[in-house]
């Protein structure tokens, strides 16, 4: 078959690294699939730019949320200058713009495994309630806040310590009152209203990565136990698991909203009870760690998309270790300099 | 599924769960014990087998079953 240039976001493997290094190491590893990886990066340093073995080609691109009009010409000139077929956005900040514009993205003869609009809108922390009803998990007490009066409110029914979070992104804990109403503030700021304010549950951190086909069926799910996490609370080693109740939590959730696209699904264990704490729409830093043991979800979604075969099963071992380790590189100033002045390497 | 039946036991006494991704690493004892509970034994046989293969007397085994039988209990294993 003929090459398929696949465009990847997220290629910043720093030490909060973006999922792009991991998804395009997956599609490499397809032994099917002849995959050409165009990195769409946001900074001339985003290491994957350098990694020409697993980046074939690197773009500067525009903030999506700056200018959509500037990321779609961008977008067209790199499908005409040199080759894009797919594109599979890697970052929280970019998918408010995927799929907003996944019918012009389409127009410009590139493909996307997204889930539409409402869907993405779904998983926002203030409607987890409906979802955690609708698929039959747990949740811990939350509350949905637009003002201090309501926060306080908030704060005094569910009992310290809280959560507090932001609509989509950024959780901050808080122990007293004055804790929670600077974080509420800090959230404001940043990310606007609403706010959520949940209790804190105890149990095992585990997570889910899993692809939905949009028509409700899996293309393959791994759970997995964070071991050991970094200041910034990214998984430095983990191991896989076969958690039966969470494992179907996850299909309920891509069988009951058809569910198209990758997910992380965030949960908390305890015994029998599975909280869903969050649901990110898309890789997380960590999805190499299936394409390890077996389960490689992005090359499952280009063959989705190009009607290939899909593996006969989507089976794992529960026990199998995750470690992640830091590596260097050293070359010389040429791909840097051409990146800055051409935005291209 | 009983969870003890799904544990991942090696010979050295390293005890993975996979439901929930917590390992474990027990001495022989502990060993015997587990095994003999995954094999559906009763106290009682598990008492012979710990006499048999550790200088112990039947009253010390049964006190070291129960206990360990806590510690499983404590993990959620039983």
């Amino acid at each position: 078959m003929a090459e398929i240039y696949v465009g990847i976001s997220g290629i910043n493997a720093v030490d909060n690294p973006g999922p792009g290094v991991g998804v395009a190491r997956s599609l490499h590893e397809d032994p099917d699939l002849k995959v050409h990886v165009v990195g769409l990066a946001y900074d001339t340093q985003e290491p994957g730019i350098y990694m020409d073995w697993v980046i074939n080609k690197a773009f500067i691109m525009p903030y999506p949320s700056a200018d959509a009009e500037a990321y779609l010409q961008r977008l067209h000139y790199i499908k005409h200058s040199y080759g894009l077929d797919v594109v599979l956005p890697c970052l929280d900040a970019e998918l408010p713009f995927f799929t907003k514009y996944q019918h012009e993205i389409a127009a410009l003869g590139i493909r996307t495994f997204l889930p539409t609009l409402d869907q993405f809108n779904l998983r926002g922390k203030d409607r987890l309630a409906d979802i955690a009803e609708a698929i039959q998990v747990s949740i811990p007490p939350t509350k949905v806040v637009t003002s201090l009066a309501e926060l306080h409110r908030a704060v005094e029914r569910i009992g310290l310590p809280v959560m507090v979070k932001g609509a989509f992104y950024k959780a901050y804990k808080a122990y007293t009152y004055q804790e929670a109403v600077a974080h509420y503030h800090k959230l404001v700021a940043e990310w606007g209203y609403p706010v959520i304010v949940q209790g804190m549950v105890f149990g095992e951190e585990m997570n889910v990565v899993a692809v939905g086909d949009g028509q409700g069926e899996l293309l393959g799910q791994v759970g997995i136990k964070k071991m050991w996490i970094t200041s910034l609370g990214k998984i430095w080693t983990g191991v896989t698991i076969k958690n039966e109740r969470m494992r179907d939590v996850t299909a309920n959730f891509i069988r009951r909203y058809r569910w198209k696209g990758p997910l992380e699904m965030e949960c908390m264990v305890d015994g029998d009870t599975v909280y869903l704490i969050e649901i990110n729409p898309r890789f997380p830093a960590w999805s190499y760690f299936a394409t390890g043991v077996g389960v490689n979800l992005p090359a499952n979604i280009i063959r989705k998309i190009y009607q290939l075969p899909l593996p006969a099963t989507f089976d794992y071992d529960p026990g199998k270790l995750y470690i992640r380790y830091t590596d260097e590189l050293v070359t010389d100033m040429q791909m840097f300099q051409k990146i800055t002045t051409q935005g291209e390497n | 599924m009983n969870r003890l039946h799904q544990l991942a036991i090696n010979d050295e006494g390293f005890v993975f769960d996979p439901t929930t991704g917590e390992s474990f690493t027990t001495n022989p004892t502990g060993l015997t014990i587990l095994q003999g509970l995954r094999a559906q034994k009763s106290p009682s046989q598990i008492v012979e087998d710990l006499c048999a293969d550790f200088e112990v007397q039947p009253e010390d085994a049964e006190r070291d079953i129960n206990d360990f039988i806590d510690v499983l209990r404590t993990h959620k294993l039983i």
